[in-house]
């Protein structure tokens, strides 16, 4: 701006105005412009979990689908994997395990499933078909648990046959059609939808056909439902995964299981899932896709933080059982294998 | 009229020759009735809701007292004292309070923006582009008065595509550029002076006046910022909330002492905000606890967690708010440019108007398609065919925009409609085209209406939850959208997301708190549409 002397001082004046206005701006501060992007200050720091990427500033995004069951496990992983590196983006999302599966993972929409069953054949062509491969790691394990009415004082523990009868096709209509000492009752049923790993391991382990489960039950994506719907009524009964008993061991009476006749009677816990005395313990997994694996390394990196977790007492808060050290040098080799492309 | 007795013809009056009044009474009990019904069950979901939200019951009863004598007991009194001397200070009382409340609402809303999403030296190259462009089109108007419509086109295209775009991509790259707070400073410091002084100038018809309002606000949003930050409060904050709170208030105040037009009512808001502060204090010398609210700031500035006290719904409301920016740009100019072209050109007869009429009727049954079906629109539209990705912010605000658009469509319908046909015809009779008609009396007159409407739509779209589920907003977050591609939730799905988890907390705390603000954010918008409205019906 050069200075020019005019003969109408009012401009003059604007002038003056002007160039002081400009160096009040000046005076009180400019700043190095980072280019618009907002700084980075935040950088991923002392990773414990030994991660190979602990030096970089990770970023981008990871986005897990699937089981319901699984969801509280993964969001508990994001919510500490995020303190850590906060520039990444993990969201965590219930979508029940095949609609994970059929509707996100596989069409190459999401980089992690969850799933309380092991994928299915159909699915892993689905997946192939858009050059997806899953990588399977067994994270969890959960007591899936049968419920009852607290006031339904005439059962405490049931067969699989018992159970069987009661949610096949066509099943038992009331308590007494499967034992005669049981009320002359109808059953009041609530169960999770066709879309849920837990219908698919259910039918499968104790029906013994896979997807075959009775029509006139109250299926729900949302165990709270199932949970309320026991609460209310005598003769209702229902199943869903540990956790949720856990949170609500004063609204609903847990039943303890036998497989056959001969077996004896165990009560669903923790460590009775790890042992292997419950008989419906079932494992949960999650699936990465091999080439977010191998092209985005936060993804990787979440894994490898997600694997490692797995083990600790982490998942047990959420309620589950925790992975064995085994199992985790397992998934943390398979996780090294899919990284390096074998 | 109802003793009234018939002689001339009985069977109309009845045997008795009576009328009875009865049915009347009747009817108007059972209206009255459902009225009341609809209220309380509606207002006792809301109290139910906040009680969970604020948990009232856990905070020391003194503190209650305290509260009730410091803030409650007052304001009410003077409140009441208004209402009892019934010349309109319960209004002056009411305004002079909701507008730097709403203000603040606002500001921080901006503030959220600004300081988490959008990069300020982007908005600087914004405004500077905008600025840019339109002194271009107004000096090429200077120069050459009256251009033909193809050179002001043309203008106005070069300048908005070539003009913007160069200055705001210079700007981005510069080496240098001023502190955020005197971008802050110079971008909503600058605008909020200009208003201010043009409200003034045209208030007291004296543009020396206008000048000097300006410059004092220009001053007071300076000098604050200073002040403020010799405190340690960050200039910014002072800034925007200076520019969005305290310039209408001052507006508002400063018209209301100059007319004298019930001065009493300001009053109000000054034994509001000093009950707080004095109650504040007071519990916190004496030592009263206070609510173990689960909605605090904690909840309003955290991400979620597993932990309830811990959760927070910040990246699901910063969602949100993107999102309706989405909205809003989508579905506001289709929807008024639809509405305009049914009502004031579309052809009325013949087997074009036939085509009319339906799609009329079918913009009327598309404002009642459930809203899930939009959600697999959006996904099938957007997704699939668009080839965007799923659970991001613009897929979610135009989806959520389509599902909205019939309601403003027909609402920016009824308000073009409402414009008397008489001041239309005037408009011809002076000379005016049908382009200058819409542009110059059609459109100012039907824009209270336009925007009134338009506002309880995205009142409507905020709560939106199916959509968002059906084009995959993902349950949990933890960090806020950066920018319009990024994956986000919105605050309907983060309360979906909470009363699904098992442990009570979530489902009856945390998820209270999420629907309390959801409500806040909700009203504030409702009140934003009956204001203007208001507004413009008391100038007519």
């Amino acid at each position: 701006m050069t200075r020019k002397t005019s003969q109408d001082h009012v401009s003059r004046r604007k002038f003056l105005i002007a160039s002081g206005a400009v160096g009040a701006v000046g005076l009180a501060g400019c700043t190095e412009n980072t280019g618009g992007d907002n700084g980075g200050g935040d950088n991923s720091g002392g990773d414990d979990s030994g991660s190979g990427n602990g030096g970089e500033d990770l970023s981008g995004d990871v986005i897990i689908k699937g089981s319901s069951t699984v969801y509280p496990v993964s969001q508990a992983m994001a919510e500490e994997f995020q303190k850590q590196h906060s520039n990444v983006n993990v969201t965590v999302d219930s979508t029940g395990s095949g609609g994970g599966f059929k509707n996100h993972f596989c069409p190459g929409n999401a980089d992690i499933n969850g799933a309380s069953r092991p994928i299915k054949d159909s699915e892993v062509e689905q997946c192939s078909s858009n050059d997806v491969e899953p990588v399977e790691f067994q994270i969890a394990g959960d007591a899936l648990t049968v419920a009852v009415n607290k006031n339904a004082d005439w059962v405490d523990c049931m067969s699989f046959d018992q159970l069987k009868q009661i949610w096949e096709p066509n099943g038992a209509q009331k308590w007494s059609d499967v034992n005669p000492e049981w009320p002359d009752k109808e059953f009041e049923l609530y169960g999770p939808a066709s879309s849920s790993g837990t219908f698919d391991w259910f039918t499968e382990n104790v029906i013994g056909e896979s997807g075959a489960m009775r029509e006139d039950y109250e299926p729900t994506e949302d165990d709270n439902t199932i949970i309320q719907g026991i609460q209310g009524s005598e003769t209702a009964m229902g199943f869903f995964g540990y956790a949720y008993y856990e949170e609500n061991k004063d609204a609903v009476k847990a039943l303890k299981i036998k497989k056959d006749d001969s077996g004896t009677c165990t009560a669903p816990s923790l460590d009775n899932a790890k042992s292997g005395d419950y008989p419906m313990a079932r494992p949960l997994f999650i699936y990465g896709a091999k080439s977010s694996i191998q092209e985005k390394p936060q993804v990787e990196a979440f894994l490898e933080f997600y694997l490692n977790k797995a083990e600790t007492d982490l998942v047990k808060k959420v309620g589950y059982v925790p992975s064995s050290a085994e199992q985790r040098d397992k998934n943390l080799q398979k996780l090294e294998q899919a990284a390096s492309g074998n | 009229m109802a003793t009234e007795s018939g002689t001339r013809d009985q069977s109309w009056f009845g045997d008795t020759g009576q009328i009875s009044r009865l049915p009347g009474r009747v009817f108007a009990a059972t209206c009255l009735g459902a009225t009341l019904f609809a209220i309380l069950t509606v207002f006792g979901l809301l109290v139910y809701v906040a009680n969970d939200a604020f948990r009232p019951a856990t905070a020391d009863p003194r503190w209650h007292l305290v509260f009730f004598l410091t803030l409650v007991l007052p304001s009410l009194a003077l409140f009441g004292y208004y209402v009892a001397r019934g010349d309109g200070e319960s209004w002056v009382a009411a305004t002079a309070l909701g507008i730097p409340f709403f203000g603040l609402l606002l500001g921080s809303g901006v503030l959220l923006l600004f300081i988490d999403v959008l990069s300020v030296v982007a908005w600087l190259a914004f405004v500077l582009a905008v600025l840019a462009a339109a002194v271009v089109i107004k000096s090429h108007r200077r120069i050459r008065p009256a251009p033909g419509f193809l050179e002001h086109l043309l203008v106005i295209v070069g300048s908005l595509g070539a003009v913007a775009p160069a200055v705001y991509f210079g700007v981005v790259n510069l080496p240098v550029v001023p502190t955020p707070w005197l971008i802050y400073l110079l971008t909503f410091g600058a605008a909020g002076a200009a208003l201010a002084g043009l409200v003034v100038a045209r208030r007291r018809s004296s543009d020396r006046a206008g000048l000097t309002a300006a410059a004092l606000v220009f001053a007071a949003a300076a000098g604050g910022g200073l002040a403020v930050s010799a405190v340690g409060i960050e200039p910014e904050i002072w800034v925007v909330l200076f520019t969005f709170a305290g310039v209408p208030t001052a507006l508002y105040v400063e018209s209301v002492l100059r007319e004298r037009e019930r001065p009493v009512g300001l009053l109000f808001p000054l034994v509001v905000v000093v009950g707080i502060l004095l109650g504040a204090f007071l519990v916190d010398t004496l030592g009263f606890a206070g609510p173990d609210s689960w909605l605090d700031y904690g909840f309003l500035t955290s991400a979620d967690s597993r932990f309830p006290e811990e959760a927070g719904i910040y990246p699901a409301l910063i969602g949100s708010i993107l999102m309706m920016v989405v909205v809003a740009a989508a579905s506001f100019p289709i929807g008024v440019g639809a509405a305009l072209y049914l009502e004031e050109y579309a052809p009325n007869d013949g087997a074009l108007g036939a085509i009319v009429k339906l799609v009329q009727i079918n913009i009327g049954n598309l404002a009642g398609v459930p809203s899930i079906v939009y959600g697999l629109l959006g996904l099938a539209l957007f997704v699939h065919w668009g080839g965007l990705r799923p659970g991001i912010v613009i897929v979610g605000g135009l989806t959520i925009g389509l599902l909205i658009l019939p309601i403003i469509i027909i609402a920016a319908q009824e308000a073009i409609r409402a414009v008397p046909d008489s001041m239309r015809e005037a408009s011809y009779g002076m000379g005016a085209t049908q382009w200058q008609t819409i542009r110059r009396v059609v459109l100012p007159e039907a824009l209270p209406g336009i925007l009134t409407g338009s506002i309880l739509g995205f009142g409507r779209a905020i709560g939106e939850t199916a959509p968002l589920l059906m084009i995959g907003a993902a349950a949990t977050v933890y960090t806020p959208p950066n920018g319009f591609f990024d994956l986000f939730s919105a605050m309907p799905r983060q309360i979906y997301a909470w009363v699904g988890k098992p442990a009570h907390e979530f489902q009856y705390g945390v998820m209270a708190a999420g629907v309390v603000t959801l409500l806040v954010v909700l009203l504030s918008m409702n009140a934003a549409a009956i204001l203007i409205r208001n507004k413009y019906q008391r100038r007519t």
